[in-house]
Formats: C-alpha cells, sequence, structure tokens
C-alpha cells in the first residue's frame, strides 16, 4: 500500500510540473524509491547506470566516425577495413562495460553462494561474518542495461545522449524491482521528451482498474494459497503422498497470481504515467507446449534470452561447427539447436537465484526443451500414424494438461528450500498416499479454514474465468464500454474483495513478492 | 529471390511465403526457425548473417529477407 501511495505522490507531481520538468520528477521520484529501499544500494546501481550508458556513448561516437569514413571511400577493401577497425573499437568499450555490469551481478547475487561450495573443499574462516549487499532488482536493472548496450553495439538503435533520459529508464521505479524487463528504445518512445504528458481521466481509471486486478490476484489469491504452500514446503518432511501434490499445484498457482498480479500492479501504475510496460504474461496455463509456457510466462525475461544469449550463442562459430561435423545432417542440426537451449537454460536457472534448486530447475527445463527437439519427428510421425486428431478441443486439453504436470515437477526444485529439500519432496511425493493427511480434519494444520479454502477457490474460479475471456477479448475495453453503472459495480466488488478478502495483519507482509527475491 | 523462396517453402511447407509479410509478428516464424533460416541463407549465399541482422525485421518476408542478403553481400 506504501507502494501504490508513493505513486499517487510522485504521479501528483509529475502532471502539475510543466512537460520539460517531467522526466525529472520521474528521476527524483525513482532516486527516492530507491534510496528508501537501501542507500547502501545506490552505488552499484549508478556503477551499472554509468558504465553501461557512456560505453554505448563511446560505440555510438565510433558508429558515427564509420559512417563518416564509409561514405569517403568507394574502395570495397578499404570499407572492409574501416567496418573491422571501428569494430574492433566498440568491442573493447562493449566488453569492458558489459563485464562491470555483469561482474557486480555475480559480486553481489552469487558470491556467497561461490563461497559456500568453495568452503567444502577449502575452508573458509570469514565466510560466518561474511555478508553480501544485493541491490533491489540488480538481476533486472542489469539485464535491462546490457539489453540496451547490446542494442548500440550491434547498431540496431542509435545511443542515448541524455543521462537523465538513460536514468529515468534504468531506474523506473514500477518496474526496477520486479521487471518487466524493458527495452530502452520502446520506453524511451512513450516519456515525455518532446512534449507534456497531460492528465487523462481514463488513463487514471483504466491503469488504477489493472492494478487493482493485481492486488486482487496477489492479495486475495496468492497470499492466501502461500500460507497452506508454505505450511506443507516449509514442514515437507511431515508429509508424504497427495498433499505434496496438492501443495506443488497450489504453489504454481500461487506463483502466477503472485508475479502477474505484481506485474499488473506495477503496469496499471505505470499505465497512469502514461508509460506501457512490456507485457510479460499471456495466460501461460493455457500453453500446449513446453516452448508455448515459456513465450507466455515472463516474456520479458524469455525475449531477453532470446535476443541476447540465445541468438548469439546459436549463430556462433563454436555451434555452426556441430552442423557441419556430424554424418547426418539432422543429428548435427538436432546438437546445433540443443547447446543454445541448455545454454539458455542453465542461465536462467542461475539467475533466478544462487542455489543448486534453481540449477536443477534450469537443467529440468533445458532437458524438456531438449526432447521436444530430438523426438519433434518422432512425435509427429507417432500422431500421424495413429490418425490422432490433434486439432481437437480434447486433444488441446491433453497438451494443457501435460504441460501443466510438468510445469508443477518443476515447480517443486522452484519452491524447496535446497536442492535436497527437493529430492526429499520427490521422494515423499511416492511414499503413498497420505490421505489421512487430506481429511477435514486435517486442514487446520494448513493455516486455512473451511471458509478461507473456500473463497480460494471462488478466487481461482474467478482467476481462471477471466484469463480465458482475456484470450478472446480485452476486458478493460469491455467495460469500458459498459453503463457507468455496471463499470463501477464492477470496480467496487474488486475494491471490496481486496479489502475484506485479502490476506493482511501481522505475519503478513503484502508488499513482500516472490519474484523480488530474484 | 525465387531460389530462396523455393528453399524456404521446402524447409517450411505450412507457410505461405507468397504473400506473408509478417512472418514473425505473427508467429510464423519461432526463434528455432529462424536460426534455421540463418543457417539457410549461410549455406545458399556464401554471407555470414552477423548479430545486426537477427531482428524481426529482416525476416518478416522473403522480400526483407532477400534486402539482407543484398546488404550482406
Amino acid at each position: 500500500m506504501s507502494f501504490l501511495l508513493f505513486a499517487a505522490v510522485v504521479l501528483a507531481a509529475y502532471y502539475l510540473v510543466p512537460g520539460k520538468c517531467q522526466k525529472y520528477v520521474l528521476l527524483i521520484g525513482n532516486m527516492v524509491f530507491y534510496a528508501v529501499a537501501g542507500i547502501e544500494y545506490i552505488p552499484f546501481l549508478a556503477v551499472t547506470l554509468l558504465s553501461t550508458f557512456y560505453a554505448a556513448k563511446a560505440i555510438g561516437s565510433i558508429y558515427v566516425k564509420e559512417a563518416a569514413l564509409l561514405s569517403d571511400c568507394s574502395d570495397p577493401a578499404q570499407k572492409k577495413q574501416v567496418k573491422a577497425q571501428s569494430k574492433a573499437k566498440a568491442k573493447k568499450y562493449m566488453l569492458l562495460a558489459l563485464g562491470i555490469s555483469v561482474a557486480l551481478l555475480v559480486i553481489c547475487k552469487y558470491s556467497l553462494f561461490i563461497l559456500k561450495n568453495v568452503n567444502k573443499l577449502v575452508v573458509l574462516p570469514f565466510l560466518d561474518t561474511f555478508q553480501m549487499i544485493v541491490p533491489l532488482g540488480v538481476s533486472f536493472y542489469t539485464f535491462m542495461a546490457i539489453g540496451y548496450l547490446l542494442d548500440i553495439y550491434w547498431k540496431r538503435y542509435q545511443a542515448e545522449q541524455s543521462l537523465v533520459t538513460y536514468a529515468v529508464f534504468l531506474t523506473y521505479f514500477p518496474h526496477v524491482v520486479q521487471g518487466p524487463i524493458d527495452r530502452f528504445h520502446e520506453f524511451k518512445s512513450q516519456l515525455p521528451l518532446q512534449k507534456k504528458i497531460v492528465f487523462q481521466s481514463d488513463r487514471l481509471v483504466k491503469g488504477a482498474q489493472l492494478a487493482l486486478w493485481g492486488l486482487f490476484k496477489k492479495l486475495v489469491i496468492a497470499d492466501r494459497l502461500g500460507i497452506f504452500v508454505s505450511s506443507v514446503y516449509d514442514n515437507y518432511q511431515d508429509y508424504y503422498g497427495v498433499i505434496l501434490v496438492i501443495a506443488t499445484v497450489l504453489y504454481s498457482i500461487q506463483i502466477y497470481a503472485d508475479f502477474s498480479g505484481c506485474i499488473d500492479i506495477v503496469s496499471g501504475v505505470s499505465e497512469m504515467f502514461g508509460i506501457r510496460l512490456k507485457k510479460n504474461f499471456n495466460h501461460p496455463y493455457f500453453s500446449k507446449t513446453m516452448p508455448e509456457f515459456w513465450r507466455r510466462w515472463h516474456i520479458s525475461l524469455g525475449e531477453w534470452f532470446k535476443d541476447y544469449i540465445y541468438y548469439p550463442v546459436s549463430i556462433s562459430s563454436f555451434v555452426r561447427k556441430f552442423k557441419k561435423k556430424p554424418k547426418k545432417k539432422e543429428h548435427g542440426e538436432m546438437i546445433a539447436s540443443s547447446i543454445p537451449a541448455i545454454v539458455v537454460w542453465l542461465i536462467t536457472g542461475i539467475w533466478h537465484g544462487a542455489a543448486w534448486n534453481y540449477v536443477a530447475w534450469g537443467i529440468f527445463h533445458a532437458t524438456l526443451i531438449v526432447l521436444g527437439i530430438v523426438f519433434d519427428r518422432m512425435n509427429q510421425k507417432i500422431i500421424e500414424r495413429l490418425h490422432i486428431k490433434n486439432n481437437c478441443f480434447s486433444w488441446r486439453l491433453w497438451q494443457m494438461s501435460r504441460t501443466f504436470v510438468l510445469c508443477c515437477i518443476g515447480r517443486v526444485f522452484f519452491r524447496a528450500a535446497s536442492f535436497n529439500a527437493s529430492v526429499g519432496i520427490f521422494q515423499l511425493m511416492f511414499s503413498g498416499l497420505g490421505l489421512h493427511f487430506v481429511t477435514p480434519g486435517a486442514l487446520p494444520n494448513y493455516g486455512l479454514d473451511w471458509a478461507n479454502l473456500f473463497l480460494a477457490v471462488v478466487a481461482i474460479i474467478v482467476l481462471w474465468v477471466v484469463d480465458m475471456l482475456q484470450e478472446h477479448m480485452n476486458i478493460r475495453e469491455k467495460l469500458a464500454e459498459q453503463q457507468w453503472l455496471f463499470r463501477w459495480v464492477i470496480v467496487l466488488a474488486g475494491v471490496f474483495a481486496v479489502l475484506i478478502f485479502g490476506i493482511y495483519g501481522p505475519g503478513y507482509d503484502a508488499s513482500s513478492f516472490i519474484y523480488e527475491q530474484f | 529471390m525465387d531460389e530462396l523462396k523455393q528453399a524456404l517453402k521446402e524447409a517450411f511447407p505450412n507457410i505461405d511465403f507468397d504473400h506473408e509479410e509478417h512472418l514473425v509478428d505473427d508467429g510464423l516464424l519461432d526463434s528455432m526457425s529462424i536460426v534455421n533460416i540463418v543457417s539457410m541463407i549461410e549455406d545458399m549465399f556464401d554471407v555470414t548473417v552477423t548479430m545486426e541482422y537477427i531482428q524481426p525485421m529482416y525476416f518478416q518476408s522473403v522480400q526483407s529477407m532477400w534486402e539482407m542478403i543484398q546488404e550482406l553481400s
């Protein structure tokens, strides 16, 4: 709630000042937000911000000079030489800024993990007292900065000349904590740089509606399910069988409601400023395959990995070699397609956290993707031979269910406190049915009474119906077309649902989101 | 360009390369397909597709791919 109050104050100032001052209001708001979160975080953010900005600017200057030289020469060999020289110079700046940003991310986020593992081989006496500052949103802003730097290096855009504009982008308070991982040039085109973004009540209403829906998902669904999931997962040794399966399924719903709820809140707030953030979710649990799931879940991260890791690895000379080596061409293509997927998934796992369970989660998904590549043709042949109708509802339902189950298996690694805990949970899951854990009498053990359980089920159904509708229509646009009385009934129902059925009180932190820790 | 179009039709028989002009935006080409097309272009036209060209705008249609090849060569 303090986030929304803070946003309201910045929003008021934003619309009161003249147009040329609006970006400064955003910058000051961002700085205050970040300083309140932790003043000690600022130097880390500043180093990433300044190094990527000035390196990109230097690269931009090199390319401007290159263009001037190329226009003066007509000899192709000379042109090639000019290009090679400027590329080499630009590469130095790119590598320097990339190295600084990645080093800071690794030091802040992974040094403790690395030292703990080194300590298993060589005893490190200082480890007990070792503490590392993990700046707020370090994984998110570092990726945004690297994306910008590489876009300039690969000549996709021209380098930004205004440090203030770039700083507004990198520190923008709605996306700095949990994303989405925005792209600078999409973001900049929406900033009030040339003319003032004037106040529009329509924009405010639509933004508030989206934020309200996000609050519903977070406070009514995610936090309620979180009580159940935590009580089982935090004491997993006390359970076995079906209760662990139920907790895992509920965790899959919890993390979706939590993360997409957060994104809806920040996107709604950002819309009020006239800035649309990147879309981060597209109803992922309706996906028919795992690759489709990852195109619908945390979209901005998936696109980032595709553009800045998958493609460079795929077209690298190392991977290209595999296409030519094997005797059978299709084997070479399989290997060449699998390597980038493995690299992307290992990094995705590590990006989520410095722990072996996240690495295992990454390996699990890499394995699924590689198996999908390897058995793709065989799969198609089986479908043809068995004359399976693959364009009917029942087949789609089977595909969606299969994807959800695979996703839930991965979630065990994701939610467990450690890799050993995830292995233990899998073992206990198949150690018996454990039906006595799911009798009505056992319900109080999980922190939810019947009323809360009923409420959770109703709220999940509401979420599912809304997601289904959103697959085919823009609900906010449709709502805007309705009579004012109907609109207000819906909005007030949402407000009361959040206020009455949201999880509040001691022991619950409504501002704590799962993806914040990444 | 006809040679490229023919090769694309053989590799992706379900895509209408004669008329489609938003192959990436319409989701007809995914990242793996783009990587395969890059390999195909490099083998057929003896060019090296660098990261500067791995952008949706260069893969939206046969025409845009052909323009990229012209730039590269």
